[in-house]
């Protein structure tokens, strides 16, 4: 809170014409805030019967032993609850749940939580489908846009902007995978990545020669390691690849496996090449003698430094994901080994993939940008 | 050999093609960052508080993140300290967030794999989705704290007599460069992995209500935004330990820049 108040001051006090600016935020801000407290209060338009828990009574605990000898224990509450929306509101009901310590699959009911519950049949008791999600969902959304506007003012306008085009593309593109009976998901995947990228860098560079070049940089890296990718599936007949592993598969999965690492891949080549491209746009408005050679080898300094941390993001990210069911299969008396090639073994690869993608990008960034550069120079001192 | 083998390979020589020795140590640096995943689960697997193990875990992975395959002292510490302090942060945000959301664990769409499995193995899932969502943004985290502290460098070195106001403000305008391209890293990153389960909502039909109340998809869309805000915390965060640090210490950084100055010209 200190940096933000801190940062508001400094704003206000270098450029005077921003405090109007700082009051559109904070009406916005203020707005936004109301809209969340709208969704907490939106049951009226589900069509699901929602009801609110007004009393809970817990019973005693029993315990759990499975054949793993995992001891657990399970508790099982009466609950008293009132239908908030459809024509029964405002009817009494009761319902019942049982929870576990774990909590698996299930968990425990508070006073005041709103949750989804079957359909009304006369005669018989509804059951809880599940807690209503979506507050914590716009809270959250809201906390990120009032940061994002505080701290990155019209850039994080543009990331946002950004961010929910390609919210929109996506789900568009799966849209027109399933539309197409026999389509292949990694062929319209490729393709709509093309878009994405376009899109994403137009956005964040606007329209110009750099951003064509970020762009050439960025498909042909991913490009090259998804080529390289195949030779090697089709050179080692993908052993040790256990497509089983993979989650909520409804296709084929070696496609949807590719797709999957193509997209999660395509945003981290983007940003890196975005960095290099920039550096060496700048470098050679300072030094407009530097030879292609140089550009390329500081192109290639820059990546170097940023290539560790960004595989470390997507590796943290695909590898961590899987570790509830990871944890699950430990518990559940398997090894290391099968543990480890059902859960996490098509998380790595997918990461040795992206790796690749983010570690080639840099010399063909590097060169695509010394030699198109060089290129527009000559152009210029024609004019 | 196994597919994993030949790209592991590929991926190390790619790696140390590019980066030489920097290069080399970074891919060593997934290596070690692996093991420390796994470690932590073997260890809650144990029975250990999964809470204080992941930060143990998280701190040293941070620590190997930034650390390996960067030479620049002066802005890696910076970064470290940052990051360290954002993951601490965050996980205020994290834990009352997870208790309310309730989507710890699995859901319907699990079912398959969850098949003849016993679920009852008394490890509170709770604790252990909160620690998937910090271990999983540590690396947005790190990556972010590293490119502001590296720019920060870089203009310390330039301006020695910069005041740490200036700094503070200086970060938050490098981070206004690299937000749009964070975001997009982490959008992609999480929805890539999980473009199959949304094949599954569009394919059978689920409603938008369906959807924001569905377990499996808000703890995804939870994770995405948590990311988000870790990166956002970051970035003032690390500007003011870079004008704390750089500030305090005068002497110390007036001899820093003739190191990163050497990298820069290399």
């Amino acid at each position: 809170m200190l940096a933000l108040l801190k940062a508001g001051n400094h704003q206000m006090n270098v450029k005077p014409k921003h405090s109007t600016n700082w009051w559109v935020t904070l009406v916005c801000v203020l707005f936004g805030g109301l809209l969340v407290l709208g969704v907490a209060y939106d049951a009226p338009i589900y069509q699901r019967p929602i009801a609110k828990i007004t009393s809970v009574r817990n019973e005693r605990p029993v315990k759990q032993q499975d054949e793993f000898e995992n001891q657990d224990a399970t508790v099982h509450q009466r609950i008293n609850a009132v239908l908030i929306n459809t024509i029964h509101k405002g009817q009494k009901i009761t319902l019942s749940n049982t929870y576990s310590r774990s909590g698996a699959m299930d968990q425990p009911y508070r006073v005041g939580n709103q949750v989804f519950i079957s359909k009304l049949t006369r005669g018989q008791q509804s059951n809880i489908k599940g807690p209503k999600r979506d507050t914590v969902v716009a809270l959250l959304t809201w906390i990120v846009i009032s940061l994002l506007f505080i701290f990155m003012r019209s850039a994080g306008f543009m990331a946002l902007l950004s961010v929910g085009l390609n919210a929109v593309l996506f789900f568009l593109a799966i849209n027109i995978d399933l539309s197409l009976k026999n389509g292949n998901v990694f062929v319209i995947f490729s393709l709509i990545s093309v878009v994405f990228a376009a899109l994403t860098l137009w956005l964040v560079l606007g329209w110009s020669r750099q951003t064509v070049i970020t762009l050439t940089a960025t498909l042909s890296g991913t490009a090259l390691a998804i080529v390289i990718s195949l030779i090697v599936f089709a050179l080692t007949h993908e052993r040790g690849m256990h497509y089983e592993g993979l989650q909520y598969v409804t296709t084929l999965p070696r496609p949807l496996f590719l797709a999957e690492t193509l997209i999660g891949s395509l945003g981290a080549v983007m940003d890196e090449s975005t960095d290099i491209v920039a550096t060496l746009f700048e470098l050679q408005a300072e030094r407009p003698d530097v030879s292609r050679n140089q550009l390329f080898l500081s192109g290639r300094n820059v990546g170097r430094s940023i290539m560790g941390p960004l595989i470390n993001v997507l590796f943290l990210i695909f590898v961590a994901d899987t570790f509830p069911l990871t944890l699950l299969y430990l518990k559940n008396g398997n090894n290391w080994g099968y543990t480890y090639m059902m859960n996490m073994s098509m998380g790595v690869i997918q990461s040795l993939i992206s790796g690749l993608g983010i570690v080639l990008a840099i010399p063909v960034a590097s060169f695509v940008a010394s030699r198109l550069m060089k290129k527009r120079v000559m152009t210029d001192d024609n004019l | 050999m196994t597919t994993f083998s030949v790209l592991a390979l590929l991926l190390f020589l790619a790696m140390w093609a590019v980066g030489g020795k920097q290069g080399a140590i970074a891919f060593v640096s997934l290596g070690v960052n692996f093991a420390l995943l796994f470690l932590t689960i073997v260890l809650v697997q144990f029975h250990l508080p999964p809470l204080p193990v992941t930060l143990v875990a998280g701190t040293i992975i941070l620590e190997v993140t930034i650390f390996f395959g960067n030479d620049d002292d002066n802005s890696t510490t910076t970064a470290f300290y940052a990051s360290v302090i954002v993951m601490l942060l965050l996980l205020l945000f994290i834990v009352p967030v997870e208790h309310w959301a309730q989507v710890a664990g699995f859901g319907d769409e699990d079912s398959e794999d969850l098949e003849g499995m016993s679920l009852y193995i008394g490890i509170s899932f709770l604790k252990v989705e909160i620690c998937t969502v910090v271990l999983s943004t540590l690396g947005a985290i790190a990556e972010a704290a590293m490119a502001i502290s590296s720019g920060l460098s870089e203009i310390e070195t330039q301006q020695p007599t910069i005041t740490g106001k200036r700094l503070f403000g200086d970060g938050l305008n490098v981070g206004k460069q690299i937000i749009g391209t964070t975001f997009n890293t982490l959008f992609f990153g999480f929805f890539g992995g999980f473009l199959s389960l949304f094949i599954w909502f569009v394919g059978l039909r689920y409603s938008i209500g369906e959807v924001f109340n569905d377990k499996v998809f808000v703890a995804e869309l939870l994770m995405v935004l948590l990311s988000f805000i870790g990166v956002l915390i970051t970035v003032p965060m690390t500007a003011a330990v870079a004008s704390w640090r750089w500030h305090r210490q005068p002497h110390q950084s007036q001899k820093q820049p003739v190191v990163t100055k050497v990298d820069v010209d290399e």
